[in-house]
């Protein structure tokens, strides 16, 4: 029994400290994917685009000599834009928000070839945020672990002062009654276009974090990042709940941990990394569909989503 | 206040199915009347009440509120000069949000909001005590969330919410509809108690005859998008349901017979 589970276990030790460093730099997706999700009932499949986007902008910004702060800083911004476009195209044009998110997203494939001008990029023997930190080891998981670490809390913390000022229960308000909101003198459009595009900008923060952690851009970076987003989060708010802000906001963090660490074990244990996507997928399903498969009988309840 | 000129909307404008909405009403509201609108279904009603809060947008005519022009206004900048309880309780609260949390989305309608914090404890305490004013014991449930309010509670905040910082117009749309003939009375009650204790402007759509006998200022009784009937000052004393019925018979009547001949 011994001979079998040890190797396993001796192999997941080894991927902690990558998987953790990974984690928390997704986690920033995961927040992404939340935020519209559940503070504005605006599901949006814009981070599976704008991460990917942050990631090429940053790279082709500190391959040409940009300071890699800076670089992250614009990445956000042209993360924040897709967002906003986004939220944009469905709020004038009357398109469902999970389409408006497909045409950015697919529409940011071309945009990310022509930035790059290939389909990747080396960065590796740039200056990188951890260099600037460590620079005699900057592949250090520490150094990545403690930096992204501090990081998530501050904003955490940011997030979760901004939701209780006037300004943060607006954005509450609109998506839990938009129509009530307008009347309550909020400009809905507004408040949906600044939201949408913030969550956009922390996935495309990831990105930038991540291409300088694995020293590469590469245009397919994101396939698939939502399905494990979702997935993170499903976790996380099972883990944390979700009737405080703070646990809602505290649920893509922790969710992001266990399940990239989940992940870790599965391949640890021996699962073909092909079979991961399936399994990601199958598990998503089964947790989506938990609420009604327990409610024998009766046909679930339609979700409230902004068509 | 509130001043409606020649306001008319058409829907399916030069179609067969071409529907006057609003044909070229005229209504002036003075500061604290209280004007009911009664009418059959389809007869403007709904109308009047959206063209005014800015959800619906007029063809021709003009809107305006104490002198100012509205017409063009959205509904969301319309908002720091009125406030509207609907007739869903669902659709005036944020369900998800507790109670004190959609007092202070009321509290801070029209006003410039601030990166300060939201729910301090002195909004709290002013919250309570509009809250007590109901007599619904609403004042101990500031953290329960509004889903778990009856209908009637949640209708009752609603109205709280909307008179909360004294609009210069107060639109009520069937807002007792929906309730039971209980509840109804509690809410219509805290209706007409706020709407005096505040020296509100109130226009109130209502298919309670009851009710446009018992309370108000004026009736005014709407048929295909036009205003047919205005009672108002020692008419409006004596008037009876009886009499407000045979006169939505004899009015509708009159139209269907219109529209044979036509």
């Amino acid at each position: 029994m011994f001979d079998i589970i040890l190797p396993i276990l001796e192999s997941y030790f080894a991927l902690i400290p990558v998987t953790l460093a990974q984690s928390l730099i997704l986690s920033f997706v995961v927040l992404g994917i939340m935020l519209p999700f559940r503070i504005l009932s605006f599901p949006d499949l814009t981070s599976e685009g704008a991460y990917p986007f942050g990631g090429c902008v940053c790279a082709v910004l500190i391959s040409n000599g940009m300071d890699p702060v800076v670089a992250i800083i614009v990445a956000m911004g042209c993360g924040f834009i897709a967002g906003c476009s986004t939220a944009f195209i469905h709020l004038r044009f009357g398109i469902n928000t999970l389409l408006a998110g497909i045409l950015i997203l697919t529409m940011l494939y071309s945009i990310n070839l022509r930035i790059m001008g290939r389909s990747n990029m080396s960065i590796l023997g740039s200056e990188s945020i951890y260099s600037l930190i460590n620079p005699l080891n900057p592949n250090s998981y520490g150094v990545k672990i403690g930096l992204v670490g501090i990081a998530v809390i501050v904003i955490l913390v940011v997030l979760k002062l901004f939701f209780s000022t006037e300004h943060g229960i607006t954005f509450r308000a609109v998506g839990a009654n938009a129509e009530m909101s307008e009347a309550q003198g909020i400009n809905v459009w507004r408040i949906t276009i600044i939201g949408v595009g913030a969550a956009s900008a922390f996935s495309a923060l990831a990105g930038a974090l991540m291409i300088q952690s694995q020293g590469f851009a590469d245009v397919n970076m994101g396939f698939g990042i939502l399905i494990n987003g979702l997935a993170s989060l499903i976790i996380g708010e099972a883990i944390t709940g979700r009737n405080t802000v703070w646990k809602q906001l505290l649920a893509p963090f922790l969710g992001a941990l266990t399940y990239y660490q989940l992940v870790s074990l599965c391949l640890a244990a021996g699962l073909p990394p092909p079979d991961l996507k399936f399994a990601t997928g199958f598990f998503v399903l089964l947790m989506l569909a938990l609420p009604s498969l327990k409610r024998k009988g009766m046909l679930p309840e339609r979700v409230k989503i902004r068509e | 206040m509130l001043s409606v000129s020649n306001a008319t909307k058409i829907f399916f404008a030069g179609m067969p199915d071409e529907k006057k909405a609003l044909a070229d009403v005229n209504l002036v509201l003075r500061k604290c009347e209280f004007c009911i609108v009664i009418g059959s279904n389809g007869a403007g009603k709904s109308s009047l009440l959206n063209a005014i809060a800015g959800k619906l947008l007029l063809d021709t005519g003009k809107i305006a509120i104490a002198k100012k022009d509205v017409t063009h206004l959205s509904v969301h900048k319309r908002a720091q000069h009125l406030a509207r309880v609907f007739q869903d309780p669902l659709a005036g609260t944020a369900a998800s949000m507790t109670v004190a949390e959609n007092l202070l989305l009321a509290d801070l309608r029209g006003k410039r909001k601030h990166f300060s914090p939201g729910l301090t404890k002195k909004r709290r305490r002013q919250y309570e005590e509009k809250l007590s004013i109901l007599g619904l014991g609403l004042e101990e449930r500031l953290n329960t969330p509004v889903e778990l309010l009856s209908g009637g509670q949640r209708q009752s905040l609603a109205l709280i919410m909307a008179v909360s910082n004294s609009p210069q117009i107060l639109l009520l749309d069937e807002h007792t509809a929906a309730l039971d003939p209980l509840t109804a009375d509690i809410v219509m009650n805290a209706t007409i108690r706020t709407v005096e204790r505040f020296g509100l402007t109130t226009l109130m759509v209502t298919h309670n005859m009851q009710h446009a006998v018992d309370y108000g200022t004026r009736i005014v009784m709407m048929s295909s998008g036009k205003i047919k009937l205005e009672i108002a000052g020692e008419q409006k004393t004596g008037i009876t349901v009886g009499d407000l019925v045979s006169q939505f018979s004899v009015k509708n009547d009159k139209v269907l017979l219109q529209e044979c001949r036509v």
